[in-house]
C-alpha cells in the first residue's frame, strides 16, 4: 500500500493540523488504526493473513503508539483480548484475517459473550467483489457469530469505518458488556476515504439504551421486601464488578448487615475477610451458602444470572424465599428464576440508590448460622485439605501457599477444572478485580493467553495463572507470544496426568470407568527452556515454599509445574440435578 | 397452542431477519408466518410473525432475548384479540372447456375473492381474510381443482391507540417518502 503520510488527518480531541489547505485523505486500513487510537487503544491482539493485510500495513507506522501481541494462535488472541478487558475494564482488541482466522476467534468470542466480556474483534474479509463466491479463505463470519456477538457488522465502504467503530466500542462497553466483531473485507481497507478522516465517540443510539439507573418503583418494591426480610441473603455477581460497585456493595450489606456470597466470577469483589462474606455459591461452594440458599427469605441477586451450576435442580431450588434481582440486561429478569421484585439498571447505580432506602439492621442470630456449616466444613474437607497426611501435594496447598505469600492480592487468572474450582475454593481473594476465569462457556486453554492479557491490563499487578496440565496443552503454543513479548507472568502447572474434573465425575457417576482421560504428557519444563521461558518442577511438600518464592522472585515470566496427587477430587459437591441444599461433603 | 403474533421493529440494514430467526432457531420455536416491510417511518422495518406456543411465559423470554439484538427498535407479542390482522392468498383454479363453470357471484358475494388474471384453461383468485375465512374458501373451491394455493404471512396492527413514537419519544422520526 505504501500509503504513510497520513499525519494530517484529524482526530478529534487532537491538535489541528496546521496550514493544511485540503486535508489528505487516507485509506480504510489507516481509518481503522487512527479510530483505535481515538478510542484509546493501546494494545491489539492480533495474527496477521491475506485479507488483513492493508492493516497491517498501516500498523507499520503506528507502532509508536500501538502496541501489537503477536500471539501464536487466534484463540490466544481471544482470550489475551479477554483477559485484558476484565481485568482493566476496557474494550479488548484483536486484529485478525479471514477464513481460518476469524473461525479461530470462534471460540474466545463465544467466551466473551457468556461471561459479559466486552471485546472488538477486526477481522479481515475478502474484497466486497467476491463476497459469496468460495474465495480463498472466504467464510461466512456474520452468520457464524450472529449468536455469539453483542453486535457484528461488515463493512465494504471506507468511509464507514470510523463510524462503525465508534459504535463497535460503545456497544462492546456499555450496558451489559459483550463481544463486537466487524468484518471489512480487503477493498475498503485499501481505498481512500472520500472525506477527510474525523472520529467522533458514539455516545447513543437510535435502538439501543441500556438504563443505567433503576426506576424509582422497583427499587421502593425492593427496598420493602429487604426492609422486612428476617433472613436476607445477597448474592454478589460478575456484575458488581463490571460496573465498578464493590464499595457500593460492602456499604449496602454493612448498613444492613446482610450476609453476601459470591458467584464464580463474584469472586474478589468482597475481601474473603469481611464479617459479612459468608463464602462460595453453587456445584463447588461452600456448604452453608448452598444449604442456606434453601433456608433463606429473600434473595438479593446483584448482577448475576443463575447459572445452572449455581442453581442445581430449579425446581428444587429456593422455593421458600423472596428474590430481589439486579441486573442490567431486562432478558435475565425472569429467565430462570422469578424475581419478586426486579430491579433493571446498572449494579453500582442499583445499589447507590438502594442505599438510603433501606434499614439498618442486625442479623447476628443468620449470620451465625453459616458458620455452624463453616465449622463442619472446615473439619471434613478444609483441613484434610490443607494439611494432609498423604504423601503427595494436594492441589489445595498450593494454592493456600500461594495465597498466603501474595497477601490475596494477586490477579489469578484460572483455567477450567479441578484446579479451577480449588483456586476459586483456597485462594484468599482481599483485593478487587483479582479473579480472572472462564465461568460460563468453561474453555480449558483459558488461562494461558488471558494471564498475559491480563498483564498488559495491570502491569503493576502480580499475574498468576493456575493451570492444569490438560488444559496447558490446548494452549500451549501461547508460550511463544509470552517469551516474545516478555511480559512476567507466572505460570503453575498443577499436574496430575488426569483430565482431573472428567475423571472425577466418571469416578462417581460412571463406576469408576476411567474413559480417555489420563494423559502421557510432555516434559514441560523442557517445552517451557524450548521456549525461552525459565522453570522447574516441584514435587515434594517440603520445595513448596521454595519453589513457589523462586517463581515470584523472578522478574521474568517464570514455569512452576507442581507434580500433585493424582486422584483427588473436589467436594463440596452438589450433582447435576440435585438439590442445592443436598450438597454432598464426600 | 396459542397463537401469538410478534412485532419487531429494526433499523433496516442487511442481516437483520437472520439475527433474528437465530433466536428462535436456539429456543426450538417454529415461524408460523413472517412478513417483513418498511413502516410509515424511512429506515424502519417491521417484522410480523407468528408462532404457536403453550407457554405465555416462553413468548416473553423470546420478545426479551429480541429486544436485545442492537438494530431492534421495539418488540411487542399479542394475542388474536389486541390486534387487527390479516393475510392474502392466490389461488390458481382450473377451468378446463366443459367443466362446471365457476359461481363468480358466490365468489364475490359470499367469499370477498376477486378474479385477478384469466386464462383459457384456469383463473386465479385473490382472496384476502383470516387464515380460517382463507381456509373456508380453500373448502369451497376445491372442487374446481386447485393448480397452485399461496399463502402470505400474516400483517396485523395493534388495536392499542399508541404507535411506535409513543414508546420511543426521544428518535428523531423521518416519515417515509
Amino acid at each position: 500500500m505504501g500509503f504513510n503520510e497520513n499525519q494530517t488527518a484529524t482526530i478529534q480531541g487532537s491538535e489541528p493540523a496546521v496550514s493544511v489547505a485540503k486535508p489528505e485523505l487516507i485509506n480504510g486500513s489507516h481509518a481503522v488504526i487512527q479510530s483505535l487510537i481515538a478510542e484509546g487503544v493501546k494494545t491489539i491482539f492480533g495474527y496477521p493473513g491475506g485479507a488483513i493485510m492493508p492493516v497491517y500495513d498501516a500498523i507499520y507506522d503506528y507502532q509508536d503508539q500501538i502496541n501489537h501481541i503477536l500471539v501464536r494462535h487466534e484463540q490466544g488472541a481471544a482470550h489475551a483480548a479477554e483477559g485484558f478487558a476484565r481485568i482493566s475494564g476496557e474494550v479488548g482488541v484483536c486484529l485478525v484475517t479471514s477464513g481460518p482466522g476469524a473461525t479461530n476467534l470462534v471460540t474466545g468470542i463465544a467466551d466473551a459473550i457468556i461471561d459479559s466480556t466486552p471485546m472488538v474483534c477486526i477481522i479481515g474479509q475478502v474484497a466486497s467483489h467476491l463476497l459469496g463466491t468460495d474465495a480463498f479463505q472466504e467464510t461466512d463470519v456474520m452468520g457464524i457469530t450472529i449468536p455469539i456477538t453483542k453486535w457484528n457488522y461488515q463493512v465494504t465502504n471506507a468511509d464507514e469505518i470510523p463510524e462503525i467503530i465508534a459504535k463497535a466500542f460503545y456497544i462492546a462497553k456499555s450496558g451489559r458488556p459483550g463481544p463486537v466483531l466487524i468484518d471489512i473485507t480487503k477493498d475498503a481497507q485499501q481505498k481512500l476515504m472520500t472525506k477527510p478522516f474525523v472520529h467522533k465517540k458514539t455516545e447513543k443510539l437510535l435502538s439501543y439504551h441500556p438504563r443505567l439507573a433503576p426506576k424509582d418503583e422497583q427499587l421502593a418494591a425492593a427496598a420493602k421486601l429487604i426492609n422486612q426480610a428476617k433472613r436476607p441473603f445477597l448474592f454478589v455477581g460478575h456484575g458488581v464488578q463490571i460496573s465498578g460497585a464493590e464499595q457500593e456493595l460492602i456499604r449496602f450489606i454493612e448498613k444492613t448487615d446482610i450476609p453476601a456470597a459470591s458467584t464464580l466470577l463474584g469472586l474478589s469483589s468482597i475481601p474473603v475477610d469481611h464479617p459479612n462474606y459468608v463464602g462460595w455459591l453453587g456445584m463447588h461452594g461452600n456448604y452453608g451458602t448452598n444449604v442456606l440458599t434453601n433456608q433463606c427469605d429473600l434473595i438479593i441477586a446483584v448482577g448475576m444470572r443463575f447459572d445452572d451450576r449455581v442453581t442445581g435442580d430449579l425446581s428444587r431450588y429456593a422455593k421458600q424465599a423472596k428474590v430481589v434481582h439486579i441486573e442490567i440486561d431486562p432478558a435475565e429478569i425472569d429467565k430462570i428464576v422469578k424475581a419478586d421484585a426486579p430491579v433493571v439498571g446498572d449494579a453500582k447505580k442499583a445499589l447507590e440508590l438502594l442505599l438510603p432506602l433501606v434499614n439498618e439492621n442486625n442479623h447476628e442470630a443468620w449470620k451465625a448460622e453459616f458458620k455452624k456449616y463453616d465449622a463442619i466444613e472446615d473439619e471434613k474437607i478444609t483441613q484434610p485439605e490443607l494439611a494432609p497426611t498423604t504423601e503427595k501435594i494436594k492441589m489445595a496447598e498450593v494454592i493456600r501457599t500461594l495465597s498466603d505469600k501474595t497477601k490475596g492480592e494477586a490477579v489469578i487468572v484460572a483455567d477450567v477444572g479441578q484446579h479451577q474450582m480449588m483456586t476459586a475454593r483456597y485462594y484468599q481473594f482481599k483485593k478487587p478485580s483479582s479473579f480472572i476465569t472462564s465461568g460460563g462457556l468453561g474453555t480449558m486453554g483459558y488461562a494461558l493467553p488471558a494471564s498475559f492479557g491480563a498483564k498488559v491490563g495491570a502491569p503493576d499487578r502480580e499475574v498468576v495463572a493456575m493451570i492444569g496440565d490438560g488444559c496447558f496443552q490446548m494452549t500451549i503454543q501461547e508460550l511463544g507470544t509470552i517469551a516474545q513479548s516478555g511480559l512476567p507472568v507466572k505460570i503453575i502447572i498443577l499436574n496430575n496426568n488426569f483430565l482431573g474434573m472428567v475423571r472425577q465425575w466418571q469416578q462417581l457417576f460412571h463406576q469408576k470407568r476411567y474413559s480417555f482421560v489420563e494423559l502421557q504428557n510432555p516434559d514441560f519444563i523442557t517445552i517451557a527452556k524450548g521456549f525461552g521461558i525459565d522453570g522447574h518442577t516441584c514435587a515434594k511438600r517440603e520445595d513448596l515454599h521454595a519453589s513457589l518464592d523462586k517463581m515470584l522472585a523472578s522478574d521474568k515470566p517464570y514455569l512452576l509445574e507442581v507434580l500433585v496427587e493424582k486422584e483427588e477430587n473436589v467436594f463440596p459437591m452438589v450433582p447435576t440435578g440435585a438439590c442445592v441444599a443436598d450438597i454432598r461433603l464426600e | 397452542m396459542t397463537s401469538y403474533t410478534i412485532c419487531v421493529f429494526t433499523e433496516n440494514s442487511i442481516g437483520i431477519l437472520n439475527k433474528i430467526t437465530t433466536i428462535f432457531t436456539r429456543r426450538r420455536i417454529n415461524i408460523e408466518s413472517l412478513t417483513v416491510s418498511e413502516t410509515e417511518r424511512k429506515g424502519i422495518s417491521r417484522f410480523t410473525i407468528v408462532i404457536r406456543s403453550e407457554s405465555r411465559e416462553t413468548v416473553e423470554k423470546l420478545v426479551r432475548q429480541i429486544r436485545k439484538i442492537i438494530e431492534v427498535l421495539a418488540v411487542f407479542g399479542y394475542l388474536n384479540e389486541d390486534i387487527a390482522y390479516n393475510e392474502i392468498a392466490l389461488f390458481k383454479v382450473s377451468t378446463p372447456i366443459g367443466a362446471k363453470p365457476l359461481d363468480i357471484e358466490t365468489i364475490n358475494k359470499t367469499y370477498k375473492a376477486w378474479v385477478v388474471y384469466w386464462h383459457l384453461t384456469y383463473v386465479i383468485i385473490q382472496k384476502t381474510g383470516t387464515e380460517e375465512e382463507i381456509f373456508e374458501f380453500f373448502d369451497y373451491i376445491k372442487p374446481h381443482e386447485i393448480l397452485e394455493f399461496v399463502r402470505s404471512g400474516r400483517v396485523a396492527v395493534s388495536k392499542s391507540p399508541q404507535t411506535l413514537v409513543d414508546y420511543l419519544p426521544e428518535a428523531e422520526w423521518e416519515y417515509y417518502q
